[in-house]
């Protein structure tokens, strides 16, 4: 907990969470939606292709996505590091991250076993069915997205309050 | 037009249904979540459709991808829904603010972009091309407007709490 103070009370922690800047904590929220919309948007895209909408697209060039996708993760990974270091001692002692946490792994896993499976695979050239493995694999993919979207989102209604005093984080 | 989203505001109130939003502390939190669900449907199949169009991601046909924009629009009704019950739960944080005047203004620009798009003749241009073939300039500007259009709405809906005056 000293450790988790330390990182809140630290300059930049400070300025993020305080000083009221449009490129402080705003900007670093709506950066975290957009690297959301770069990893999930493709992610459901190639889920649901895999579970049989828009069959008639080739599967092979929707593996040129990972790249794009990865590129929204590691936003996401920056701008989320600096949200929980501004709000270390509330964020980290809040179960629900780690919910949100286990769930992101699991999308980012069966994603990446996705690309393995079928992009780097022979199933690539089956432009009309995905193996019933990878069904389950998207499926599994795109609840995975549903909930880390959902435990996230919540992170602002459970467990301790965190942010600056009189700014409301629930929208 | 102010007025008439006061008024608007006025009737979901004397309706009832703010206080139906108020009694069940679930429906907002619950729209928020599936309000990003809805924006991840949208932008994965616009945004995919704009990539392929500004000439990255060349190798996908562009037919079966406005096939799904159907798709697109039920992810844009889930958000048209879940966007009016937050809107119901506090209208008057929205009503009078900056940023979700923005956000109306770049879903309506977005719009037009798309039927635009439709209605010139760009799209059928476009779906008769092959995998690897460059669009017309003109479409590759209607996937700019529309990438940038995106982008913008999640940006003003983002800077609702912050750049507007009522939260």
């Amino acid at each position: 907990m000293a450790f988790l103070q330390w990182v809140e009370s630290l300059g930049f922690s400070t300025w993020v969470r305080e000083s009221g800047s449009i490129w402080s904590y705003p900007m670093i929220l709506f950066l975290h939606t957009v690297g959301l919309g770069f990893l999930v948007g493709p992610s459901v895209a190639i889920g649901l292709r895999l579970l049989g909408v828009g069959k008639k697209l080739p599967l092979g060039p929707m593996s040129r996505l990972y790249p794009i996708m990865w590129i929204g993760f590691w936003i996401n990974a920056a701008s989320g590091f600096i949200l929980l270091m501004a709000d270390a001692t509330t964020k980290l002692i809040n179960w629900d991250f780690y919910v949100k946490l286990v769930f992101i792994a699991a999308a980012i896993w069966t994603q990446q076993s996705l690309r393995k499976r079928v992009f780097a695979g022979r199933e690539v050239r089956n432009h009309a069915l995905a193996s019933s493995t990878a069904r389950v694999l998207a499926l599994v993919m795109l609840l995975c997205w549903m909930g880390s979207i959902t435990a996230g989102r919540l992170m602002a209604y459970l467990g301790p309050v965190s942010g600056a005093p009189n700014l409301t984080n629930k929208f | 037009m102010i007025r008439y989203v006061d008024l608007f505001a006025k009737w979901l109130k004397d309706i009832g249904l703010q206080g139906f939003i108020d009694h069940y502390g679930w429906i907002i939190p619950g729209s928020q979540a599936v309000h990003f669900f809805g924006l991840a449907l949208l932008f994965g199949v616009i945004g995919l459709l704009d990539l392929r169009m500004m000439g990255f991601l060349k190798g996908l046909p562009i037919r079966p991808l406005t096939r799904l924009i159907p798709l697109a629009m039920g992810g844009f009704g889930v958000n048209v829904v879940t966007g009016f019950i937050l809107f119901a739960g506090a209208p008057n944080m929205f009503s009078h603010n900056m940023a979700f005047q923005w956000k109306m203004a770049f879903i309506a620009v977005a719009g037009v972009n798309a039927l635009v798009f439709l209605v010139s003749g760009l799209q059928r241009r476009c779906e008769e091309l092959g995998p690897n073939d460059d669009v017309p300039a003109g479409a590759k500007v209607v996937a700019a407007v529309s990438m940038t259009m995106w982008v913008g709405v999640m940006f003003w809906g983002r800077m609702l709490p912050f750049l507007g005056n009522a939260f």
